[in-house]
């Protein structure tokens, strides 16, 4: 193992460090580094808490900002946080309006964020949950309730985010949210292992030459092995999984996550958008919106993940709405 | 003397009872836990009613029923937030809210505290009926307390006999297969074994039975 690290027991206390350090637009409460929340908290508006393990950075605090989220509660690598940070985060972001929890379905994560919201509830403050599961390599249609949240859960957050700004209320937010999580669909491929620091060691072993179509974010199994093809064929036979399942009409318009796993350069992630996009002109849809780079990572784990995102006329008004985040910006438009 | 009814000094007492018993069975979980999950089990217990003890002691009497055990499930889930430790936790808070308003628990009462509590955990945990979790003894105790219920029991009888159902319903425990949690990736290897949040529900149940009789 070779990385950047003093003691691997404060990896994560000491990567938040560096996060308030140089995000001053953060902060965290309860004297807890990992109850982060925005350093201006909005009067009157929904709030917008997330949370998940570290080791995917921009994932999950990143988004935290003007247009995004208000709220993370940060966990050890590949761990839940505890009810109790979900819960401070909320009792501080809180201002009237309710808070919309958005997370991935994770058991660890979802058995925290409903205690959270139990113990938010005995307080007076309203809370609705929205569960990311884009990932359709983790289970068959059908059984979409047992799918993986990943890199998908950026149009949530985009979309619940730029609807709580516009000042909707609490149920308008949430019932965003749930449109954009139902109109999203993500497949990964992964070339390499990741490492856990306080573990060392790579978390699986895979061949120089080979590559996992489906591979979870914490290394879960993918759905198949096989040795390494060019980059339009992997995206060719990921992108049949996607097309498969949301059915695309001419003249329709998408939003598109093309989104590194940590260890692969950009350059690989904008050969991989290139075929996506013949792709999508070839069935006579529009990418409409475009973003390529690091949103969704896993540790050191090479790889990449393609995200589609099913516009209507909200949705795209929505994500192409202006935000500003540690992690994320844009202008708008 | 026993017990025919809990007050808030009453239920301040029992969990002090509580929080001794884990200290003692601490070691004892760890190695029933570390034989199939990840002996966090004895730790988390211990931790959870240690910490819910001294804030009940803390907030007083004067608190009344429901809010002492809001308090004894929100200091759980701050201190001990594993998995174990937030379903206890959230065992704590239904059992809140199912005695709101009252300041005494007779037979009838404790019967919704371990109803609410068991349901509780159910939900959060997503378990059913034979998947080898502490909701095999706790359902069992629940409805051994309702049945006791309906055929006029004082409490120290209630107790009594669900004390009986949860021992029963634990060593039944030993023929079923994990389904949940680390101990599900051992399968097979956990058949003849009892579950250890089995062995936590049977704990709580005796506690409170001895608890009633000699108070």
């Amino acid at each position: 193992m070779k990385k950047f690290l003093n003691d691997p027991v404060n990896f994560v206390d000491e990567m938040l460090e560096g996060i308030y350090l140089a995000h001053p637009a953060v902060t965290y409460v309860d004297g807890d580094k990992r109850c982060l929340v925005t350093s201006k908290v909005k009067p009157g508006k929904v709030g917008i808490a997330t949370g998940g393990g570290s080791g995917h950075l921009p994932l999950f605090l990143g988004y935290v900002g003007d247009g995004m989220l208000d709220g993370a509660a940060v966990g050890g690598v590949f761990q839940s946080p505890s009810a109790e940070q979900m819960y401070q985060v909320t009792k501080h972001i809180d201002q009237g309006a309710g808070v919309l929890y958005v997370y991935g379905n994770y058991s660890g994560d979802i058995i925290n964020f409903e205690m959270a919201a139990e113990l938010a509830d005995m307080d007076g403050v309203q809370v609705k949950h929205v569960v990311g599961n884009d990932d359709v390599a983790s289970s068959v249609v059908g059984e979409e309730h047992k799918r993986r949240g990943v890199a998908g859960i950026f149009f949530i957050y985009k979309a619940a985010g730029a609807a709580a700004a516009e000042g909707l209320p609490l149920d308008e937010v949430t019932r965003i949210a749930d449109k954009a999580r139902l109109r999203t669909r993500t497949i990964g491929v992964a070339l390499s292992s990741c490492v856990v620091p306080e573990i060392g060691h790579a978390t699986f072993s895979i061949g120089e030459d080979e590559m996992e179509i489906g591979m979870g974010i914490h290394g879960e199994p993918g759905i198949s092995r096989k040795k390494m093809g060019s980059a339009d064929l992997v995206i060719d036979e990921m992108m049949e999984r996607i097309f498969t399942e949301q059915s695309y009409n001419r003249g329709d318009s998408v939003a598109v996550l093309i989104n590194g796993l940590g260890g692969t350069p950009m350059e690989e992630l904008y050969i991989l958008f290139r075929r996506v996009s013949q792709l999508l002109q070839d069935r006579g849809v529009t990418a409409k919106h475009v973003w390529v780079g690091e949103f969704a990572t896993a540790m050191e784990m090479a790889g990449a993940s393609v995200s589609i995102l099913h516009l209507d006329s909200e949705l795209d008004r929505l994500v192409a709405a202006p935000a500003n985040t540690p992690f994320f910006q844009h202008v708008g438009g | 003397m026993s017990l025919q009814a809990f007050n808030a000094v009453d239920l301040i007492e029992q969990f002090k009872s509580w929080k001794e018993l884990f200290s003692e069975q601490r070691d004892f979980l760890i190695a029933l836990d570390g034989q199939v999950g990840d002996s966090d089990l004895g730790i988390t217990m211990s931790k959870a009613f240690a910490a819910a003890s001294e804030a009940l002691v803390a907030e007083g009497e004067g608190a009344g029923i429901s809010k002492l055990l809001r308090t004894a499930g929100a200091t759980m889930a701050r201190t001990a937030p594993s998995t174990m430790g937030t379903l206890t936790a959230t065992g704590f808070l239904r059992a809140s809210k199912a005695v709101d308003g009252k300041n005494k628990l007779d037979a009838n009462d404790i019967a919704l505290f371990w109803r609410a509590f068991s349901d509780g955990i159910a939900e959060r945990g997503k378990a059913k009926l034979g998947d080898k979790t502490i909701l095999d003894v706790l359902d069992p105790v629940a409805a051994s307390l309702e049945e006791s219920v309906n055929a006029g029991k004082t409490l120290p009888a209630a107790m009594h006999a669900a004390e009986e159902a949860a021992n029963a319903a634990l060593q039944q425990t030993k023929s079923m297969v994990a389904q949940h949690g680390k101990a599900a990736a051992f399968q097979q290897k956990t058949l003849g074994l009892q579950d250890a949040g089995g062995t936590v529900g049977h704990l709580l149940i005796r506690s409170m039975a001895d608890f009633v009789a000699h108070r």
